[in-house]
């Protein structure tokens, strides 16, 4: 199926934003923890390092795309692409890292609130992604990036991310494996970005948590306030999102 | 929710400024003559509305800021600048840049700075074409527009409007320009006059520079 009735419109396959801009973070978790919080998808959390997983924290402003203008704030973890064996020893390890910390490994999105509805609906029926209702104010035009995410006034989770250096655009298109589960349907989505204006730096972001269930995964994760494994910043992204696929485990 | 009057919202930069308010949760009523492009802005995004005006016309202005209930921010970008040698543009043509440009900002002030005025903590910015070389009558309109702005902040700055004048080169990407403006704002009493990244000098230094060109550098075709 390559289009999908959404809110009475046709949304066509592959889904093209045009214009987004980003901050993210990526922070070592103990994979133990890790595994548990995302065991719902019967999916396995990467290990770049022994016993350490990789949680993401991102925040995107859609300007342009095929959903309409909307903010939304990920929590995502890397995960070993379902039936691959787990890499051996230090060889094995060290490729992942080379790698980008991508090649070979999916970004398992376990949590994905948005503050507008037709990319709600969009997003839980097209791909499965775990999209909820939330206000996001964000602020993405002064050196420090900030988002907040909060519900009816109380706040779940705010992220500051801190400048970082220019990076060269690379040339080509990094492609990713995006997975999700919602009702307990994994699903893998062929996902490419392209980004421009990139910034990079160790450490830089700063995560306060709240009161709300992921929040408390998070800080079962050893988060509030934890010190990132890298920050970055784009402030010119496109992207595609092609049909998502069914994972059977 | 607040709510934000976006004009030239069909393209270019009153585009990108209606979506990514709309991103942000403002209610935005996105106004332009072109009712096509309109549409493509709004599409898929249920807080904006569109609004079909020409902002020559002061009545349909005055009608749509009715519609729009309490602005909270303006950003005005309906603004045009046909190419053209300043001898040979006929007469006509300059008349409606002038009328669309100059005329068109003060009727879009005239139907939302008094109710701003009333409310308080609104922000008002207008968004002039920067010069840009063999359009002459729009190099005019847009220097009208900064002076109107400088004009109206010496009159009612301070007075709980913010007022910008953002004034970016040509060639400067849109999103920078609003970035300008964004971080602009997060100082209230900063200056009239924004600057944006990558692009020239604003306002005086574009216009320098252009000046120093070759006159048949700045005369473009039709």
């Amino acid at each position: 199926m390559h289009a999908h009735a959404i809110q009475g419109e046709q949304v066509d396959l592959p889904v093209r934003i045009r214009d987004a801009a980003v901050a993210s973070a990526m922070f070592a978790v103990p994979a133990e923890g890790a595994q548990a919080v995302i065991a719902y998808s019967g999916l396995d959390v990467a290990e770049p390092l022994p016993g350490r997983a990789v949680c993401s924290l991102a925040f995107v402003r859609y300007a342009d795309g095929d959903l309409g203008p909307y903010h939304e704030f990920a929590v995502a973890f890397l995960v070993r692409p379902p039936g691959s064996a787990p890499p051996s020893g230090t060889l094995g390890r060290l490729r992942t890292i080379a790698g980008g910390g991508m090649a070979g490994v999916g970004a398992f999105i376990h949590w994905l609130p948005v503050n507008q509805e037709f990319t709600l609906e969009a997003g839980r029926t097209i791909w499965g992604f775990p999209k909820e209702l939330a206000d996001i104010p964000m602020d993405l035009s002064g050196r420090v990036k900030r988002c907040a995410v909060r519900f009816g006034g109380r706040t779940a989770i705010e992220v500051a991310v801190r400048p970082g250096a220019p990076i060269p655009s690379g040339s080509g298109t990094p492609s990713v494996e995006a997975y999700s589960c919602l009702d307990g349907v994994t699903r893998r989505t062929p996902w490419t970005l392209t980004p421009s204006d990139v910034r990079m730096r160790p450490g830089g972001a700063k995560v306060v948590l709240g009161d709300h269930p992921v929040a408390e995964e998070l800080r079962g994760l050893g988060l509030d306030r934890a010190r990132a494994l890298s920050t970055s910043t784009v402030g010119h992204l496109m992207m595609t999102f092609e049909a998502a696929e069914e994972v059977r485990g | 929710m607040r709510t934000a009057l976006v004009t030239g919202a069909a393209r270019g930069l009153g585009a990108l400024a209606a979506r990514r308010l709309a991103a942000a949760a403002w209610d935005v009523v996105a106004v332009d003559a072109d009712a096509a492009g309109l549409a493509a802005t709004a599409l898929r995004s249920p807080n904006m509305h569109v609004r079909t005006c020409d902002v020559t016309d002061p009545e349909a202005v005055a009608d749509v800021v009715a519609m729009a209930g309490p602005v909270q921010r303006v950003v005005h970008t309906a603004m045009i600048a046909p190419v053209a040698p300043a001898l040979e543009q006929p007469l006509d043509e300059v008349e409606r840049v002038l009328r669309t440009d100059v005329l068109g900002t003060v009727h879009v002030v005239r139907a939302t700075l008094p109710g701003m005025l009333e409310r308080g903590r609104s922000e008002m910015i207008f968004c002039p074409v920067a010069p840009v070389p063999g359009a002459s009558a729009g190099a005019a309109a847009s220097a009208a527009v900064a002076a109107y702005a400088e004009a109206l902040w010496a009159e009612h700055g301070g007075r709980g409007v913010t007022f910008r004048c953002a004034r970016a080169g040509a060639g400067t990407p849109p999103r920078l320009v609003l970035d300008a403006i964004d971080r602009s704002l997060a100082r209230p009493e900063g200056e009239l006059h924004v600057r944006a990244e990558g692009g020239p000098a604003l306002p005086g230094g574009l216009v320098s520079r252009l000046a120093r060109r070759s006159p048949a550098g700045t005369s473009a075709p039709r």
